[in-house]
């Protein structure tokens, strides 16, 4: 390419300005530079890098297409020591000096477990609704998503069914209601890398 | 029972902001080889691209329930990534900036032409490039970031990132001409 006094090509425009008119995606455009076949040349192998750009984290990643799990294992437990507890729920204890709490987090363990335990079903969000310190009753409302094997009311009935009888097995949480609302229905696959 | 690794990033998302770290693990696992490679590329060093996507992790878990759209998780690790990938080349800079505006040096056509593909003749004009038009680079072209941003991140103006990411652009143009 060639630079002079008149810009590239003598179009009057310099590498910044291609490169920064290439990045504006050529808008709008400039009849100076699209008609000036040097500028055209030069904004297309500029284009071309980038896009070679791409190509090599592509390749990079491919390269090393998975992470350490030693290092994942590490990554965990340090995130784990900030684990969202949540509030705590007393429960009974037949010992006066004693007293029981369960974790906001471990009920919502508990629902998140009971829910994907039925085929099909993955729980998404899963939210406490109420004072769960047994004073009043209490609804659970969870986000669920299904892969379309049975019928959508039955997936969410049987759901329903376990989130309660697990809550009541290990928690003392009144439960007035276990909303479940299905927040997609596909084929689970993950989101497009880009 | 449902495998979680065949689970949306959204669904793990809404998982990992309540607390669950095994949804947390399949979304580290699903996307930290890119993270990593990107982060790498930005840095040009693997001891802080690793350093920096650890930290970047670390935050994600903390600020999981902040994030709006949790279908738009990879973009949010990415820009949580280049903050702390840039934070770290913020604090390690001083010796290095002097030379920024020099050209390009080491990596002739000729030399990049032996490369044996053309990926590896980019890698190399790529390490030849300043340090400051590399970050450059590498934020707009795999970051996709605006000049603004770009120039925030690293403490520069908009229009020295524009400069700098000519001068990088035209070096690898030139260095890649054998390749096309």
């Amino acid at each position: 390419m060639t630079e002079t006094e008149e810009g590239i090509g003598g179009s009057g425009y310099t590498l910044d300005d291609l490169s920064a008119y290439l990045d504006r995606g050529r808008l709008p455009a400039i009849a100076a530079i699209d008609t000036n076949a040097e500028c055209r040349a030069v904004l297309d192998s500029m284009e071309r890098v980038g896009a070679l750009s791409r190509e090599l984290l592509a390749s990079d990643v491919r390269e090393n297409p998975s992470v350490d799990e030693n290092w994942l294992g590490s990554l965990l437990t340090s995130i784990s020591r900030e684990l969202r507890a949540g509030r705590d729920i007393p429960l009974s204890s037949t010992d006066p000096t004693t007293s029981l709490s369960i974790t906001e987090g471990a009920v919502r363990e508990l629902v998140r477990s009971a829910g994907d335990s039925v085929d099909g079903v993955l729980v998404g969000s899963c939210t406490l609704i109420g004072t769960p310190d047994g004073t009043e009753p209490i609804q659970v409302s969870l986000t669920i998503s299904v892969v379309l094997a049975r019928p959508l009311q039955e997936l969410a009935d049987e759901v329903r069914k376990r989130v309660y009888s697990e809550l009541l097995k290990h928690t003392e949480l009144d439960i007035e209601a276990v909303n479940v609302t299905i927040g997609d229905v596909h084929i689970m696959t993950s989101e497009d890398p880009r | 029972m449902t495998a979680l690794d065949t689970a949306t990033d959204s669904l793990l998302a809404q998982r990992s902001a309540d607390g669950d770290t095994r949804a947390f693990a399949v979304l580290v696992r699903r996307h930290g080889p890119f993270l990593r490679a990107y982060a790498t590329r930005l840095t040009g060093s693997s001891s802080d691209a690793d350093d920096a996507v650890q930290e970047a992790l670390i935050a994600a878990w903390n600020q999981l329930d902040t994030l709006r759209d949790t279908t738009k998780v990879r973009s949010w690790l990415v820009s949580i990534v280049s903050r702390k990938a840039t934070d770290r080349i913020r604090a390690r800079r001083s010796s290095d900036e002097l030379d920024d505006d020099l050209p390009a040096e080491g990596v002739t056509p000729e030399q990049a032409a032996v490369a044996s593909s053309r990926l590896e003749a980019l890698s190399v004009v790529l390490a030849s490039l300043p340090e400051g038009q590399r970050q450059c680079w590498a934020l707009k072209e795999l970051g996709g970031y605006s000049y603004e941003e770009i120039g925030e991140r690293l403490g520069m103006t908009p229009a020295m990132v524009r400069g700098k990411l000519a001068r990088a652009r035209a070096t690898m143009v030139t260095g890649m001409e054998a390749w096309r």
